[in-house]
């Protein structure tokens, strides 16, 4: 029983780190701009194609496929915000952006559709097979790379904004975009940026997760409907709420697997978000403020 | 004296409600000028203007001989223009050392001057110094404004806006804040200063305006301004101004 416990307790924490990589990028960008970005699931398909192409068609490494995943990704980023969001914001609407995430979505699925198709591929790794053993515990030396490249890239991201001038400078446009005008910050080259780290992380995140995907076009939808839970759960734009809540979010899906019934993960996730919802609408981690005046 | 700043026949508006008109002013090299005015009289948009937040739909304006009238906000901080905004709007959940830091973001590449220049605003306030470490949104309203103050001068600004510093404070800590602007003054950068708090401001600056529902309706030295039969009826009760001047410049 407890070797179970143990068991599930590892896989969950392995799927939710993938949860945190991808959520956190939704939780940047709702921070910045108070606006759901419902392409950042394409971008996780997108991620997980290019590492796949690049082992498989080109013979590439995995190891390496997950950096290029990572630069496709804040590639993407970068194109899309340049070239829809940002004029979008120009004209000054609130909504527009935000119908155009979803334009935007639906054009990247249908285009992966038209050039892979809607035949799952399968997309194996070199260290999938290996499984690592300890006591009567089990697991691959996949999950151990997931856990160290999740974990080395969470903190990086941690020290960037909570150390360097550009984190803070990201953090005060989250807070109050004009303000931060006047310190002599530009807020476009900071949105900019958030794009780039966000979908750089959704592209990683896809590399790490297509050899546990149905890999598809519509991949990234089954895991962005997980990560906007996570987002809401963690309260939006809270990153350490966010980190919290995907893992949380992965060892409920992997004890319910086991205890429960694979079918509930759903279910149980999204009871825990109404919940939520409803006794704690703030998340997680309430940011901790006192008004004085 | 050589002018620092002018603006010529400003016109703003947010959206389609015009907010502001022909609205002509000058500030040059070392002074103190003031804008006075009733709620709603369009001081805030103003500076606002001053600073880029809001862009205006006719007119000019100059800053150290340089046309800056559809220079964003971000590109006039480096020139040397710093907005303490009404309401002092710091980052509430930046510790009050990191707020200071994004004062300084112009000189983000040069980690000692912003040392310095962060040494510099505990000297000019102590409290702060203890405050460091803590989020902005849990200090008191005054401490509040002592690091909007402190964060506008992190950029070294030629040009300090100050919206209302005394707005919801106590008398002392006004007295506090009006006698650091002063010295800052004095130490060399030009003040424009916004205030309903008509007896102070008149009593700090040197000139000033005086707005009404968006126009300027009276200027000149503040001496004058004080004497003004509609600026005495509207914002000062007769007998305090005197007092208050010898206060505040002692
Ligand atoms: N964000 C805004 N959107 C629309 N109208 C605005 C906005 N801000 C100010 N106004 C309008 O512009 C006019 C001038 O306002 P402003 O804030 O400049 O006045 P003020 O002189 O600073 O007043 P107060 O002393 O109350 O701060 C007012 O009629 C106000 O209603
Ligand atoms: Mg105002």
């Amino acid at each position: 029983m407890l070797t179970v416990l143990l068991q599930q307790g590892i896989n969950g924490i392995v799927v939710g780190s993938l949860y945190v990589l991808v959520a956190l990028g939704l939780t940047l960008i709702y921070g910045v701009l108070v606006q759901i970005n419902f392409a950042h699931a394409d971008i996780v398909t997108l991620g997980a194609f290019a590492a796949y192409f690049f082992t498989h068609a080109f013979g590439g490494s995995y190891l390496a496929s997950i950096g290029i995943a990572l630069v496709v990704g804040g590639a993407l980023g970068w194109l899309i915000n340049a070239a829809i969001f940002a004029p979008l914001r120009d004209r000054g609407s609130e909504l527009l952006p935000l119908i155009a995430t979803i334009g935007v979505s639906i054009m990247l699925q249908n285009a992966m559709l038209a050039w892979f198709g809607p035949i799952p591929y399968a997309f194996d790794t070199p260290y999938s097979e290996h499984v690592i053993r300890i006591g009567s515990t089990f697991f691959t030396v996949q999950s151990v790379l997931i856990i160290i490249v999740s974990t080395t890239t969470i903190g990086l991201l941690y020290a960037f904004m909570k150390f360097t001038f550009l984190g803070k400078a990201l953090r005060a446009v989250s807070q109050d975009r004009e303000t931060a005008g006047l310190m002599g910050i530009n807020p476009n080259y900071l949105i900019m940026l958030t794009f780039v780290i966000a979908s750089a992380l959704a592209g990683m995140g896809g590399a790490l997760l297509g050899p546990v995907l149905v890999m598809t076009p519509f991949a990234g939808t089954s895991v962005i409907v997980k990560a906007f839970a996570i987002v809401i759960i963690g309260g939006f734009g809270n990153v350490e709420g966010t980190i919290i809540a995907g893992l949380l979010v992965g060892l409920i899906e992997s004890y319910t697997t086991q205890f429960l019934d694979p079918g509930l993960i759903d279910i149980v996730v999204f009871a825990l978000l109404l919940l939520m919802l409803a006794v704690r609408p703030t998340g997680l981690i309430a940011e901790k403020r006192e008004e004085n005046v | 004296m050589t002018e620092l700043l002018a603006t010529d026949g400003l016109e703003l508006a947010y959206g389609q409600t015009p907010a502001c008109r022909d609205i002509t002013f000058h500030v040059d090299d070392g002074e103190i000028v003031t804008l006075i005015g009733a709620n709603g009289a369009g001081k805030s948009t103003t500076l606002r203007a001053i600073a880029g937040a809001l862009l205006p739909r006719a007119g000019t304006i100059r800053f150290r001989g340089q046309d800056i009238t559809r220079l964003p906000s971000y590109e006039r901080t480096r020139l040397g223009i710093a907005l303490v905004p009404e309401g002092r709007r710091v980052f509430p959940f930046l510790t009050a050392r990191e707020n200071l830091e994004l004062g300084a973001f112009k000189y983000r590449n040069d980690k000692a001057k912003v040392r310095a220049l962060i040494d510099k605003v505990f000297a000019m306030f102590p409290r702060l110094s203890e405050r460091a470490s803590q989020n902005a949104g849990t200090l008191s309203g005054g401490e509040q404004q002592m690091l909007a103050l402190g964060r506008a001068m992190m950029s070294e600004p030629y040009l300090l806006c100050l919206d209302e510093p005394s707005l919801g404070l106590a008398p002392m800590i006004v007295q506090d804040i009006f006698r650091t602007i002063r010295s800052i003054n004095t130490a060399g950068t030009s003040v424009l200063l916004v205030e309903q708090n008509a007896r102070y401001a008149l009593a700090t600056a040197s000139r000033g305006y005086v707005l009404q529902t968006g126009s300027i309706i009276a200027s000149g030295p503040c001496a004058t301004l004080k004497e003004d039969e509609r600026v005495r009826h509207a914002y000062l009760g007769r007998s305090a101004v005197e007092g208050v001047s010898e206060r505040v410049s002692r």
